[in-house]
């Protein structure tokens, strides 16, 4: 028995370092290697960007951006302190108007300078998600529907697959005439540009998300239709208890989608139509031709791919959050 | 702040016939302004600093003017903002307004009250284009070539390329801008035809009888389009002809100073909606402008560094600091190194350079003639009514009247009170042609290359 | 004993697109109150066909099936179905499935408190109290069967349509489940329609076993009384002579009269050999 217990003793011991060992595998998988892959890229970046001249000057390595991303925060910060002037500017100047006109009611406008690096993530980031929303309240609604009514379906899928294969952009230049048109207002609650950017988004998710709710619908399991007919489920409350939640890993696999496209094809929107946002800050910063344009590009090339990571995560977050199968988020 | 007044409406007489010329005439008081929000456009040149310096400098604040600057993709874009009302106002190139108002193109009645400066623009060919240049153009002692430079000696390299058949691609900036004209203007001095439009047959390309095809590139895109080989010249303003020389991919070969001296560049443009309903906002806005003008050519240029860094921001031009100084202190440089003086290469406030002359507007309604925009002949008349319809010194001198009242502008810096809206006929021209802008009819007749009196494609 | 529902005469043609197929054809059945009857056959033969118009799910090509002498034309909770394979809604928990029946059922009839303990209740009649909460995922088929029995317990239906409801467990689990069965049908006496394909399973639970041809146009072949006395024990009843004999009525009539058609060439002999039966 002493010995037995030795040797118990042996094999807990050497469970601890089996342990150990599987803590270092998993370091090494979700650390190491992923910052060997970073470094690298690092390297080799600057290694070929000191070897590309531009009419710009050398391609900005890492160092070039990482200055830039400091000069931008700073222009950030001493843009805010131009806006607190402005604001105490502007309270003096109503001050003195009401005291020689007290019938005047004092209005305080927004700060009219330029927006910032932050502003423009900020711009771009409202922009996507309401377009993204707005998509979203469409579709879902529109993908049950067609996802309950062959009628309907047959109705609307020529519809949509042909317009699904569109890039947003196309619809870009329509969609800026019809707001244009339709959107007058002598003191608009947005901007139009902001409704163009949105808009171009919204058509950019409304299909996938279309389409994908309506499969996830149409392919409920014809058991649980079948349990919701025995309790003869009002309509509603078939849609809300059994066809919503069965389709949700459906709905949000589209949304997931849509939202990795949308982000894409907004930045080019915004390039192309001059629409504030991160789009337009990679645009002005080509038409300057500064020798600091380049890495400013780029800097703000790493954002919209961190941001473009981050709202996918945050989807696959959401989707295991709200979906009851774990496993549709990660396929 | 004299103007810190109860509101009281400036007098407005209504618009009477055609000449549409509502008298701005000054009131005791200037009102608060109608419209405090505004939205101005621009287009990344360094001409646009008149709008810049009166942001930076509190000029619009002072007027209690909330004005929010916007770049703005190409001049087509721009002109649109301000017709559909995306944009309150915006630098213009002096013939938008002008061709809006006409029908040519977009037709909207667009109005300058503000003329935004004197020159600015130069020629760039790539440095192969130059390269065959040079040994047509004669050298001064110290071996550079001797400015002007004609267009005569491109002749031969357009004719060059005419006869292997590779089309004489060249970049302007816009169908009725200024760079258009005067990039016609000095290749039709030196014999090279730039080609005619025929709007009323459906041809708006400007290619008709070409020796140089002439096509439209929105100013920041210049230099890479040229980089590219997309295009073998081109006209702009400034900082796009030293970001040239800076890039190394092409040589100025000449400014618009040399093709006609002190020449009306770009303006200040709204609509005449717009400076009906809000007339204050209008008097008010042009005061901050004739501020920023002044400010600009303040004590020989003294101001100019500080406009610089003010431009270089990247909100604005954004072009580097160099780049920009380049033109803007009184330099230009044309072949690496060859940096010469031109002191008036960018003039915003001297020789009445803000005053909207009914005489500039003609010069740009005779060039449109010229080259076919305006397709059929039109009489004298014609001509000055649409000057009157424009461009708006009387929007101007109300302005400038209250400025000189509070001593912000004395008298002598502004035209006097009786100035008739026409400039003394005008000389300084690259081919010695004089432009009389009463007469514009018999001025056109004086080109060899373009259309004359009677003459109909 | 009364008639609680009557099945008469039910055919059922379904459109194919190789013209009309006659799944059911004549078929006649009278069940009582309390009284729980299998559906046996092979697959295939309509057994389930049966059941889904008994449920309202089908609707007769002719015939009609009268519940209390009213007659059924749609689904409803007073016919409950317990489906093969749970049919559990899976982002619902045990307690939850159960109470979406329930409050469905009950609606304004029951307080809060009341529903709630009637979801326990009928959880705990199946033994699964302990994990109530649990989602689908998370417990075993059998487990989830019993949920599923539980649902439509308490939906307190007429008649408690069960569909082959331990087809897909394995024979422990399922010995128990029919174990828990016989238990919770001793407690509440329920009328049962179950289909089934196992003929150990046909004899320990029903009061009668329905035995049905082959299909095309199948129909009730047999019908046979099991007069066992309750409860019945699993293990006593294997030796029962009176058990044996019912099984080997079954097995005879399964695997003589109605052997499963195979080749075709003998397809007519079948098909003449049921039209004998039939006569």
């Amino acid at each position: 028995m002493a010995t037995a217990s030795i040797f118990n003793k042996i094999s807990d011991s050497a469970m601890l370092p089996e342990r150990v060992k599987l803590i270092i595998n998993d370091v090494t998988k979700w650390l190491v290697f992923p910052l060997l892959g970073i470094l690298g890229f690092l390297l080799l970046w600057s290694v070929s960007a000191q070897n590309i001249d531009t009419s710009l000057g050398k391609f900005p390595g890492p160092t070039a951006v990482f200055q830039q991303f400091e000069s931008l925060y700073d222009e950030h910060v001493s843009e805010r302190a131009k806006e607190e002037k402005f604001y105490e500017r502007q309270e003096l100047r109503n001050q003195k108007r009401l005291e020689k006109d007290p019938s005047y009611v004092a209005k305080t406008r927004s700060y009219t300078g330029k927006e910032t690096f932050l502003d423009q993530i900020v711009t771009s980031l409202v922009t996507v998600m309401s377009g993204f929303l707005v998509a979203a309240a469409i579709a879902v609604p529109l993908g049950i529907a067609v996802g309950l009514s062959k009628s309907l379906n047959a109705a609307v899928n020529p519809i949509v697959q042909i317009f699904k294969p569109v890039s947003p952009l196309a619809w870009l230049p329509l969609v800026t005439m019809v707001v244009s048109a339709l959107y007058v207002s002598p003191d608009p609650m947005v901007s139009k540009s902001f409704l163009n950017s949105m808009i171009t988004v919204t058509l950019c998710c409304l299909w996938p998300m279309v389409i994908n709710t309506s499969v996830g619908v149409a392919s409920i399991d014809s058991d649980l239709v079948n349990v919701s007919k025995v309790l003869r489920l009002p309509a509603l409350t078939h849609v809300r208890k059994i066809v919503l939640p069965a389709s949700i890993p459906m709905i949000f696999t589209g949304m997931r989608l849509s939202l990795g496209v949308a982000w894409m094809v907004l930045i080019a929107a915004e390039m192309l139509a001059q629409n504030p946002g991160l789009g337009k800050f990679v645009w002005d910063e080509f038409q300057n031709g500064s020798s600091n344009s380049l890495a400013r590009i780029m800097a703000a090339v790493i954002v919209i791919g961190a941001i473009g990571f981050l709202l996918d995560r945050m989807m696959l977050q959401i989707q295991r959050y709200v979906s009851w199968d774990k496993a549709s988020a990660d396929r | 702040m004299k103007w810190l007044k109860p509101f009281k409406r400036v007098a407005l007489a209504t618009l009477i016939g055609t000449g549409m010329s509502v008298s701005f005439a000054q009131a005791e008081e200037l009102g608060y302004p109608e419209k405090e929000e505004l939205r101005f456009g621009f287009i990344k040149l360094t001409d646009m600093a008149p709008i810049a310096v009166a942001y930076e400098n509190g000029y619009f604040e002072d007027e209690g003017l909330y004005v929010t600057i916007e770049a703005q993709a190409n001049w087509k874009v721009l002109l649109d903002g301000v017709i559909d009302g995306r944009l309150d106002g915006a630098h213009m190139l002096a013939g938008q307004p002008i061709a809006a108002t006409m029908g040519f193109g977009t037709e909207a009645h667009i109005i300058t009250p503000f003329s935004m400066d004197l020159n600015g623009n130069g020629i760039t060919v790539s440095n192969e284009i130059w390269e065959q240049m040079k040994p047509n153009i004669p050298k001064m002692a110290d071996g550079r070539p001797v400015h002007p430079i004609k267009a005569d000696a491109l002749k031969p390299v357009v004719e060059k390329y005419k006869d292997e058949g590779k089309p004489f691609n060249m970049g302007m900036v816009f169908p009725v801008s200024t760079h258009n004209y005067e990039l016609r203007y000095w290749l039709a001095a030196g014999g090279i035809h730039p080609g005619y439009y025929a709007p009323h047959k459906g041809d708006t390309s400007g290619k008709i009888d070409a020796d140089a095809l002439l096509s439209v590139t929105p100013p920041p895109q210049m230099p890479a389009t040229l980089e590219a080989g997309t295009i073998y010249g081109y006209c702009v303003g400034e900082p796009w002809n030293q970001q040239a020389v800076f890039k190394g991919i092409g040589v100025p070969v000449v400014t618009d100073y040399e093709i006609w001296k002190d020449n009306p560049e770009k303006v200040f443009g709204i609509t005449a909606e717009f400076a009906e309903k809000y007339p204050n906002t209008t008097i008010r806005l042009t005061r901050a402008l004739i501020r920023a003008a002044k400010w600009l050519d303040e004590n020989d240029n003294a101001n100019r560094p500080e406009a610089v860094k003010i431009l270089s921001q990247s909100n604005y031009v954004g072009a580097d600091y160099e780049v920009i100084a380049n033109s803007m202190t009184g330099t230009f440089e044309y072949e690496k190194g060859d940096k010469r003086e031109v002191p008036d290469f960018n003039v915003f406030f001297r020789y009445n350079a803000t005053y909207p002359y009914y005489s500039d507007a003609i010069w740009y309604l005779t060039q449109m003639r010229r080259w076919g925009q305006i397709s059929e002949d039109k009489s004298d008349e014609w001509y000055k009514e649409l000057a009157a319809k424009v461009y708006r010194p009387d929007i101007y001198m109300a302005a400038a009247n209250s400025l000189i009242e509070e001593g912000l502008v004395s008298a002598d810096e502004v035209p006097a009170a009786d100035e008739d809206g026409f400039r003394d006929p005008q000389t300084h021209f690259i081919d010695d042609i004089v432009y009389d802008g009463t007469k514009p009819n018999a001025y056109i007749n004086k080109f060899s290359i373009g259309l004359k009196a009677g003459d109909k494609l | 004993m009364s008639v609680l529902l009557d099945i008469s005469h039910i055919d059922m043609v379904f459109p194919t697109p190789k013209g009309p197929f006659t799944a059911l054809s004549d078929v006649s059945l009278k069940i009582n109150k309390g009284e729980f009857v299998s559906l046996i056959g092979h697959s295939g033969c309509g057994k389930s066909t049966v059941l889904n118009v008994v449920a309202g799910l089908y609707q007769a090509s002719s015939g009609g099936v009268l519940l209390n002498g009213k007659e059924v034309n749609e689904p409803g909770p007073e016919r409950a179905v317990v489906f093969q394979n749970h049919s559990l809604l899976p982002w619902l928990s045990a307690y939850q499935n159960v109470e979406l029946a329930v409050d469905q059922v009950f609606g304004k009839d029951k307080t809060k408190a009341e529903k709630k303990d009637w979801i326990e209740h009928n959880l705990q009649l199946v033994h699964m109290d302990h994990a109530m909460h649990k989602l689908p995922g998370e417990i075993s088929g059998g487990m989830k069967q019993r949920v599923g029995i539980a649902r439509a317990l308490a939906m307190q239906p007429e008649v408690l349509l069960m569909d082959e409801p331990f087809g897909a467990l394995d024979a422990l689990t399922r010995a128990h489940m029919q174990d828990s069965l016989m238990e919770i049908q001793a407690e509440l006496n329920n009328t049962v329609i179950m289909i089934t394909h196992d003929v150990d399973e046909a004899v320990l639970l029903s009061d009668r076993i329905v035995m049905m041809t082959n299909g095309p146009s199948a129909t009730v072949g047999e019908i046979l009384d099991v007069n066992l006395e309750r409860p019945r024990d699993r293990l006593a009843l294997a030796e029962d002579s009176e058990y044996t004999r019912l099984r080997s009525e079954v097995l005879k009539f399964l695997y003589e009269k109605q052997r499963k058609v195979e080749p075709i060439t003998k397809g007519s002999e079948t098909r003449n050999k049921k039209k004998t039966e039939a006569a």
